[in-house]
């Protein structure tokens, strides 16, 4: 392939990271062309190698999205010679990305400063639950902590329930914000020639995914949780249709587009009462709207429905499950679903990059999971030049296992 | 990048001049994004402002700032523009010729009329990388359909599998549930930012190009475990999306978030709850014996929640190497002794003159601390302050 098809060509990344969170960071950056080197360990292997029984998997992942397009060395970084090899791999990289607890890489000897010596411009990020410094750095956490923490989960919920659990998303957002940063450190490496170094805190992605709501409170007003509402909207919500678990979200921005979805639906506008003509006045009687809406709409099948409001210039659309997103025409046309092969299921989907790029229209993915150190020839042999009998001695003393 | 009359500084970005036309909330986090970094950003506006500038959560309830306009503007320029018009077009034609970076989120249909169609701005401006964002994107079958957050978040099938957890046990015959705020928003901004510097980084070699990003893709690349797990096998519901065991408890003063993934946590759990005779059990000793028997384990760690401070428990629990987190207000974020430290919040000037804290960025770079170059822009304020002479290349 042509690296010109990709604008991060030439990029290495010494990737570090486990989890979720980091792993999707890096996997953006390898789906714009970054090369990445993943560094893992029979002794402790990814959470994808091995089963997820609190979540319900009870064997190891075939496909996992997050470490496609990488590739794979074995280093068991509880040996001093493996933490000097994995030094080496720095020194020929561009980027170190890690997603330890604070402290372990540094423990480990492979913290920001042991590894500046070896790579003098070395950009590195290192993504935590809480970052590198403050009262609760030391915490440990996944995503749906990262979400309580930040205040994401207390706002997401029913207005009369509890607060709701955010899940993979909020690992993956981390990730993706972390690649813009990496992407920007690059930028200011090319201009100063200097090393830098990126903290990043998951639960303040989650922050950051409320910042209206933190600005409101620093004018002493507390925001309310919303739940499917709206302040501005109304409609505005999520309605059940005439098929079983077949849900429509509607969001009625002004009076012409509310005159649309009357029209399409076929309700007669004198039929109407009188307090929903105005916007105020179906903000004011959210809830008997809410449940008019839900009378007219049981008539309706959804996706037709959809694709009439659509066409009558109104926000709608159905309430997608994975099966409809694997379904949806939309969706291929835009090669937004990149078929992957899995030797285990006939046919499986993975989610490509989320733009078409005009001229480097390489970007996406090329590679499935990589094996436990299936790339060790490449980055030990071809990279770092080492021989086949000092990889054999190393495998035999458990450095590169 | 090209040499501007802005000062170098030392920000990441610094030197990078980025044009935002902006209607919605992705791309306006687009240059949100770019801007707290070091960018150059100036937001196009028309005569009566961006209807951002009117979108709720608003300062003074049915009136005053709108505080998500507050968030996503701040440190960006704002001039009047109306594209469309002469003027437009002559103002439009003197900001892209210096610029790095166009992010548009006019629809496709709107683009002609504005001169912002993909083969104008192509042949006029070589360099330029022009950054599409809409919500399905500007090509397939959807490109002409709009759609609100709460679309979005349903098209892209996060939406379907909200809430699972405690919420849809306590309430399983609601409808299902967006998160709060801009979700799919934001992440359809940060998939234009990276798709913009990702695109510039290689413009010497490539030239200027086009690309088209989709806050649905975004979105979905977002909610990529689900499609996984359908590869796998399982296709998600949010009845049945749950942790086997853990979750979100109720305390006796607020609600926590408890999740144990390693047997380490497991056993720290266990010495947590005061080593209960129903967790010494031999067969509550396997992991998967423990997911299958999850409810009864969840309804024991309830009533032990129940009884207790949240402030207390998660103390207690991280102490045993426990992931526990309070779900904390907005309030409890903007106070917190955790983010002061870090210095996460920055006292600004909003157009108004009033001042908040706004939330600075999620990552902060050891060399060059990230802060915003100005305070929220008033509208056309680049213009007044004799500033769009350094426009003009």
């Amino acid at each position: 392939m042509s690296s010109m098809k990709l604008p991060l060509a030439g990029i290495r990344v010494a990737d570090f990271t486990i989890h979720a969170a980091g792993p999707f960071g890096t996997h953006i950056l390898s789906q714009l062309g970054a090369e990445c080197i993943k560094i893992e360990s029979k002794t402790r292997p990814d959470a994808f190698r091995k089963p997820h029984a609190v979540y319900g998997r009870m064997t190891a992942a075939t496909f996992d999205q997050v470490s496609s397009n990488k590739l794979s060395v074995r280093l068991n970084l509880k040996k001093p010679e493996a933490v000097e090899i994995a030094k080496r791999i720095v020194a020929v990289s561009d980027v170190a990305a890690e997603s330890f607890r604070p402290g372990v890489l540094k423990r480990l000897g492979l913290g920001f400063d042991e590894l500046v010596r070896v790579r003098p411009d070395l950009l590195m990020l290192s993504l935590s639950s809480s970052g590198q410094s403050g009262p609760d750095s030391h915490f440990a956490g996944y995503a749906p902590l990262f979400g309580a923490w930040g205040g994401l989960g207390w706002m997401s919920g029913y207005p009369d329930g509890p607060p709701v659990e955010i899940r993979h998303v909020m690992d993956h957002t981390t990730g993706y914000h972390a690649a813009l940063a990496i992407i920007a450190g690059l930028y200011q490496r090319r201009r100063t020639g200097e090393a830098q170094y990126i903290d990043l805190a998951a639960r303040e992605v989650s922050s950051a995914l409320i910042g209206d709501a933190l600005v409101m409170a620093s004018f002493g007003k507390s925001a309310e949780r919303p739940g499917n509402g709206d302040i501005a909207m109304a409609p505005h919500g999520v309605y059940a249709t005439s098929r079983a678990d077949r849900w429509l979200s509607i969001a009625i921005r002004n009076d012409a587009e509310w005159q649309q979805l009357l029209d399409v639906m076929g309700v007669a506008r004198d039929s109407i009462s009188p307090e929903f003509a105005t916007a105020s006045g179906r903000r004011e009687n959210r809830e008997f709207l809410d449940a008019r809406m839900s009378e007219w709409l049981s008539r309706f099948d959804a996706d037709t429905l959809a694709r009439q409001l659509q066409a009558a210039g109104v926000c709608a659309h159905v309430s997608f499950s994975m099966q409809d997103i694997a379904d949806d025409r939309h969706l291929h046309e835009r090669g937004s679903l990149v078929e992957v092969e899995d030797p285990s299921v006939e046919q499986r989907f993975a989610v490509g990059s989320p733009a078409r790029y005009g001229k480097t229209d390489a970007v996406g993915i090329h590679r499935g999971t990589p094996d436990l150190g299936q790339d060790e020839d490449y980055v030990f042999g071809e990279l770092l030049g080492m021989g086949r009998e000092q990889r054999v001695d190393l495998e035999n003393r458990e450095i590169i296992f | 990048m090209r040499d501007t009359d802005a000062p170098p500084g030392n920000l990441p970005l610094a030197g990078c001049r980025v044009i935002e036309i902006s209607r919605g909330v992705a791309a306006a986090y687009a240059g949100r994004l770019l801007a707290t970094m070091g960018a150059e950003v100036i937001m196009l506006e028309p005569s009566e402002g961006s209807p951002l500038r009117r979108t709720p959560p608003l300062l003074d309830g049915d009136s005053g700032a709108s505080a998500l306009f507050a968030y996503l503007a701040v440190g960006k320029h704002s001039a009047v523009c109306d594209l469309g018009s002469e003027d437009g077009a002559v103002l439009l034609q003197q900001m892209l010729s210096s610029a790095d970076i166009l992010i548009d989120d006019t629809p496709l249909a709107s683009r002609p009329g504005f001169g912002t169609e993909e083969n104008t701005v192509a042949e006029a401006y070589p360099e330029l990388i022009h950054v599409s964002v809409l919500p399905f994107g500007a090509s397939g079958c959807k490109a002409s359909w709009d759609a609100e957050e709460v679309n979005l978040v349903h098209a892209s099938g996060e939406g379907f599998l909200l809430p699972n957890g405690y919420s849809h046990e306590l309430f399983p015959e609601r409808a299902p549930l967006k998160m709060y705020g801009h979700f799919a928003e934001y992440q359809g901004g940060v998939a234009a930012a990276i798709s913009a510097l990702s695109a510039l980084w290689c413009v010497a070699q490539t030239g200027g190009q086009y690309i088209d990003v989709s806050c649905q893709d975004a979105m979905l690349l977002c909610g990529a475990f689900a499609l996984q797990r359908l590869g796998d096998g399982s296709l998600e519901h949010r009845a049945t999306r749950k942790f086997r065991y853990g979750g979100v408890f109720e305390t006796a003063n607020g609600y926590v978030e408890l999740l144990t993934l390693e047997d380490r946590q497991w056993q720290g759990l266990v010495k947590l709850l005061g080593e209960p005779g129903w967790a010494q059990e031999e067969a509550l000793q396997d992991p998967l014996e423990r997911s299958r028997r999850g409810d009864e384990i969840n309804h024991h760690i309830r009533e032990w929640m129940a009884q207790r401070k949240v402030e207390d428990i998660v103390a207690a629990a991280q102490q045993l190497g426990v992931p526990a987190a309070k779900y904390r207000t907005p309030e409890d974020v903007l106070h917190g002794a955790h983010e002061a430290s870090r210095g996460l919040f920055e006292a600004t000037e909003l157009a108004d003159g009033r001042r908040a804290e706004i939330l600075v960025a999620p990552y902060q770079f050891a060399t060059s601390p990230l802060h915003f170059q100005s305070g929220v822009p008033a509208l056309g304020s680049f213009g007044d302050a004799g500033t769009l002479q350094g426009a003009r290349a």
